[in-house]
């Protein structure tokens, strides 16, 4: 409800020097747009225009080097599409992409409900113990990409660790073999971003109401049977969010490759993030990346689109 | 509980933070090792000659210090990068801070832009960055602004605005509406209120959503890698630097990761009650 109220005039009341000035200052309507309008203004110049010239430039053949401004590039249509479509490096990075998405987040969830779980109870140093747990997700990407790079050196820890107390007669060349490579990826994510989950699932937890477990508990439920049928029913609706707002965070995986492996060897750990990079920003080829930048920009909004819609039926 | 289960549970919670805290232990520990130490088999925790050559050469990279200067001298010293993160970061979380309060206000009193507009600037956190670097590459070349400090403070306030809209939607949607309603009866405009009553009470909030922002502008990596080169260069991409240019030199490596992640590690821990507001856009209350 807005605040609609016609102000009594102010008794004694200094009086305003440009009076019809105040009163249009203060008139609600142009209040309330005034407070909207620089973050309109922000979301007009960096959102809607840059997405209409990416639109723009994936209909041209335009490449930095060709020495032609963007507006002047020929058209082509929707051959750009078409190369995109058959490129087969896009299509391994999507899979790829996808495919750590789907590993990644499920470990987090997994690994994330259980500490929930484990932190319930109360015990001594419990606080001490969470603020611990949740700071890897304030790092800097490139930083935990640095450390876990470190860490999986030829002859860095992990290597000594499998040697010497697992029983490896040698190290494993980490960053030789594409899945091994891709793994230590996935890894170094589900460091990172395993706190996420636990910190939204055991807030969610936390916030659920007592009396449907208890009345379970008095008619005998065992505590399997609480879990499956009150508990995660309560917190599916947290579930879902925090399961399509991660996965989002994954897809747009770049920062770790980049620094771990840098897509190599090959292109085997290529991420998608990083092969449009490649094409827009080493190899130039702008256009090209921009129709491939409108591909994700739309196909991302119908599975958006699809994801929410179950959500806003429950909510 | 029994004292046994306490105890199982209070060991089982170390277990899990040691294995969450053995990186980043291992990097502090690298960074104060000397080069020798580096990759030394059998691999220690603690350095056996500590040193803190590796954060001085970060800074004066000729300056010849404990051995590893030469290593790093083709390094360019972090100062300017580190210089570029402490006024780009700030500019932009205060401007994305104050543009969010004023949109949330009035999303959150008058229903503006209805419900279209607060989910629209969540597109910005949806797709992924690079899909948005590529336009933005030709237009800001257009603006004369690729590798200048405005142009990242520019981008930065966009793309965390969706952070600081939702996040002060919630704390402004817990201030009761009959305390500004009085003020309007007792003759204040709506400036005032907004700024004599509101703002007042939000203040907590307004500072979590700052420290908050700061994390997401101090640690961004792809759009500095794009749009800077050398004058606004910041934090991250010196990382990457290191990590790509100067090869096996991983003390330093190590002891700029551990420079970068100070400012967001004291940020995050003052914010923990607020976090899980912060990451899902307040979608998830506590």
């Amino acid at each position: 409800m807005a605040i609609k109220v016609e102000r009594p005039p102010v008794a004694g009341g200094r009086k305003p020097l440009f009076p019809r000035l105040v009163r249009a200052l203060n008139r609600e309507s142009f209040f309330q747009n005034v407070l909207a309008m620089p973050m309109q203004l922000l979301l007009w110049f960096l959102l809607i225009i840059p997405t209409l010239i990416v639109l723009y430039l994936s209909l041209v053949a335009w490449e930095p080097r060709m020495g032609v401004d963007w507006w002047q590039a020929p058209f082509a249509w929707f051959r750009n599409y078409g190369h995109v479509l058959s490129d087969v490096r896009f299509w391994q990075a999507i899979v790829r992409t996808i495919g750590v998405v789907v590993v990644a987040v499920a470990l987090e969830f997994a690994i994330g409900l259980a500490l929930a779980l484990f932190f319930q109870r109360d015990f001594l140093g419990k606080r001490l113990f969470t603020a611990v747990i949740l700071y890897p997700m304030m790092l800097p990407w490139v930083v935990v990409g640095l450390a876990f790079y470190l860490l999986f050196l030829e002859k860095g820890l992990v290597n000594y660790i499998l040697i010497h107390f697992l029983g490896f007669e040698t190290g494993v060349a980490w960053y030789h073999y594409p899945a091994v490579a891709l793994s230590t990826i996935i890894l170094a994510d589900v460091w990172q971003w395993t706190p996420f989950m636990f910190l939204i699932l055991y807030s969610g937890l936390g916030a659920l109401p007592r009396d449907p477990v208890e009345a379970a508990m008095t008619l005998g439920a065992s505590r399997w049977q609480i879990f499956r049928y009150i508990t995660m029913p309560m917190l599916k609706q947290v579930i879902i969010i925090a399961l399509i707002i991660r996965s989002l965070e994954a897809f747009k995986i770049f920062d770790l490759v980049f620094i771990m492996t840098g897509g190599g060897p090959g292109t085997a750990t290529e991420s998608l993030s990083l092969y449009i990079y490649r094409l827009g920003f080493v190899y130039g080829q702008l256009s090209y990346a921009a129709a491939m930048a409108v591909l994700i920009l739309v196909s991302i909004s119908i599975i958006i689109r699809l994801a929410v819609r179950p959500l806003e039926y429950e909510v | 509980m029994t004292l046994i289960g306490q105890a199982s549970r209070w060991l089982g919670a170390l277990a899990i933070c040691l294995v969450i805290l053995l990186p980043v232990v291992w990097v502090l520990s690298i960074s104060f090792k000397p080069p020798q130490e580096w990759l030394a088999y059998p691999p220690t925790i603690i350095p056996v000659e500590p040193t803190t050559s590796n954060y001085i050469v970060l800074f004066q990279p000729g300056n010849p210090v404990g051995g590893v200067a030469a290593m790093v001298s083709s390094a360019e010293p972090v100062t300017q990068a580190l210089i570029n993160s402490l006024i780009i970061a700030p500019i932009a979380t205060a401007a994305s801070v104050l543009i969010g309060f004023f949109a949330a206000y009035a999303v959150s009193r008058y229903r503006v832009g209805g419900t279209f507009m607060p989910f629209f600037t969540l597109t910005t956190r949806m797709f992924p960055p690079v899909a948005f670097a590529v336009p933005l590459l030709v237009y800001y070349r257009m603006l004369g602004l690729i590798d200048t400090q405005l142009g990242l403070i520019l981008m930065y306030t966009a793309f965390t605005v969706a952070f600081s809209l939702w996040m002060m939607k919630g704390f402004i949607d817990g201030v009761p509406r009959h305390i500004e309603e009085a003020a309007v009866l007792d003759g204040a405009s709506p400036w005032r209120v907004l700024f004599t009553i509101t703002l007042p009470l939000v203040r907590g909030g307004l500072a979590a959503t700052a420290l908050f922002v700061f994390i997401l502008n101090w640690t961004e990596f792809l759009f500095a890698l794009v749009f800077t080169s050398r004058e606004a260069i910041t934090i991250p991409v010196q990382v990457s630097h290191y990590v790509g240019a100067v090869g096996r030199f991983y003390g330093p490596q190590a002891a700029l990761g551990i420079v970068a992640s100070i400012p967001v590690v004291v940020a995050g821990y003052l914010i923990q009650r607020h976090l899980v507001t912060g990451f899902t856009f307040g979608l998830v209350r506590e």
